[in-house]
């Protein structure tokens, strides 16, 4: 699986730019979810006051703006776990390069949730990140110095 | 498809046991008991009364006291419900009338028997359930700055005038203690179905619902709103601590809600003898006065608030009767609160 790994590079060279920004992005996800998990995040409303303060101002449709309301704030600390869960998750698949397909659309959910409940200084933010979560997904940017490609190489697929 | 979903739950999985074994800071071995305090954020924080009344405890009793932030008093009971025992509290601060009754419904408590207290006769009421005790009360009104409205609401009607849309901070009530008291004010004021018809019309008067009070009032000191739903001593707190006399408690031709924060035992506690101390100390006259200069609410007991700029504030109109209404009377309050909310968002 290590000879995989490093062959990639042979034989999916193509791939190697795309995969530091893939690696790129999973570092700063990591960073950012280890904060949070330092952090008060998952103890304190932080998530709740924050959908609070944008949902009336949002462009998300109607649907989630109720949604958001009715579930999101009075069940925070959930929403808050499954956040800094996606960004884990996030975090080590672009890493080490394992799943990534399939966790780069679980990106790009996050990225649109977090359009919705975020205000207009992360806005530019979030549609870049959005943008290259379809991009990974789409090129399988797992495949290049990434397990994925020891998969991808014994059962093909769109998984990988 | 396997290796995702092993993944994803591997990762949640993993996530989910470092949350249960991570440690509040402060935690280390220590030889001394620690009494864990579980109150809200504006209670525990550097500002409020909390690390005062830590230092005096500290003093005496040959133990620690740590303080588990539970942001607004509204969340501490969602807490309360998650975590339990695991949360290792000793003593929650901060329950208000409206949370008893699901308190004791959710936790099992332990009694109080803290002899004849010399309270005020409006604080009498609130000291029937023998689980809890109130430490502070306070009416709660809107408050606005002076030169900010050209007509000064005076009615709950008032606060439909179209100057006011989308300029009043509420909170929301499913989250927070002032926003369930504002929901009462009106079903109390106007009568249920009037209050609600009520409710669906000041929902476009709104800037929004904050899930917690120290929020709305952030939109309001941030001047995004001009009004906010708060206590009657805020103006108070911006004249001793910012100099600032342009702060304003509104009055109104509607007896205003009184709030009464409570502090209880949980059956689980592991040093239950140094809860009651705190306790004692927070009714005492020290611990009282602490509370009443850094919460800016109105003390229990008689004889720290005399001549002092409290005082006058204690006089006005509020709604004399105590009500704690039941869990399921509150829960039944929300849902419909819940369904004009969405009404609005639709």
């Amino acid at each position: 699986m290590l000879v995989a790994f490093f062959e990639s590079v042979k034989y999916v060279g193509h791939l190697l730019p795309i995969s530091f920004l893939r690696i790129f992005l999973g570092y700063y996800y990591l960073e950012h979810a280890l904060l949070k998990y330092r952090g008060d995040f998952l103890t304190r409303p932080r998530i709740a006051d924050q959908i609070a303060e944008w949902l009336p101002a949002s462009h998300a449709p109607n649907w989630f703006k109720i949604f958001a309301s009715s579930q999101m704030i009075p069940h925070w600390q959930t929403v808050a776990f499954i956040i800094l869960g996606l960004e884990f998750a996030v975090a080590i698949s672009y890493i080490v390069g394992y799943v990534v397909r399939p966790v780069a659309l679980l990106g790009v959910l996050l990225c649109v949730t977090m359009l919705f409940i975020s205000g207009p200084a992360s806005e530019d933010l979030y549609k870049t990140f959005l943008a290259i979560h379809l991009i990974l997904a789409w090129v399988g940017a797992g495949r290049c110095l990434g397990f994925d490609y020891y998969f991808f190489k014994r059962r093909r697929g769109l998984w990988w | 498809m396997k290796h995702f979903i092993l993944f994803i739950a591997v990762i949640f999985l993993g996530l989910f046991l470092a949350v249960l074994n991570k440690t509040e800071p402060g935690t280390a071995s220590s030889s001394l008991p620690t009494l864990r305090v579980f109150g809200y954020a504006s209670f525990t924080g550097r500002w409020g009364p909390g690390p005062l009344l830590k230092e005096q405890f500290e003093k005496n009793c040959k133990c620690k006291v740590e303080f588990i932030e539970g942001s607004d008093s509204g969340i501490l009971l969602q807490r309360l419900k998650i975590e339990g025992e695991s949360l290792g509290a000793d003593l929650v601060i901060g329950l208000d009338q409206f949370d008893l009754s699901k308190a004791t419904s959710e936790q099992p408590w332990r009694k109080l028997s803290l002899g004849q207290l010399n309270v005020y006769d409006a604080v009498k009421p609130a000291l029937a359930n023998s689980f809890f005790i109130p430490y502070d009360w306070g009416a709660l009104t809107f408050v606005t700055r002076k030169d900010d409205l050209s007509r000064l609401p005076g009615s709950l009607d008032d606060l439909l005038d179209p100057e006011l849309a989308k300029k009043i901070a509420l909170e929301d009530p499913r989250t927070s203690s002032p926003g369930m008291q504002f929901l009462y004010w009106v079903i109390r004021s106007k009568g249920e179905e009037e209050g609600f018809k009520y409710l669906q019309k000041i929902m476009a008067q709104a800037h929004s619902f904050s899930p917690t009070w120290s929020t709305a009032y952030g939109l309001f000191t941030n001047k995004q709103t001009k009004l906010v739903y708060s206590y009657v001593t805020s103006p108070l707190y911006h004249e001793i601590e910012e100099k600032r006399k342009d702060y304003l408690a509104l009055t109104f031709t509607e007896p205003l809600p009184v709030q009464f924060e409570f502090v209880g035992i949980p059956e689980f506690c592991r040093h239950c003898d140094l809860a009651e101390q705190f306790i004692n100390l927070m009714l005492s006259q020290e611990g009282q006065k602490v509370i009443m200069e850094k919460n800016y609410m109105f003390p229990v007991m008689k004889g720290v608030m005399e001549n002092t700029p409290f005082e006058p504030l204690m006089k006005v109109k509020t709604i004399e009767t105590f009500e704690a209404l039941s869990s399921g009377e509150v829960d039944r309050l929300l849902k419909r609160w819940t369904e004009i909310r969405r009404g609005d968002l639709n």
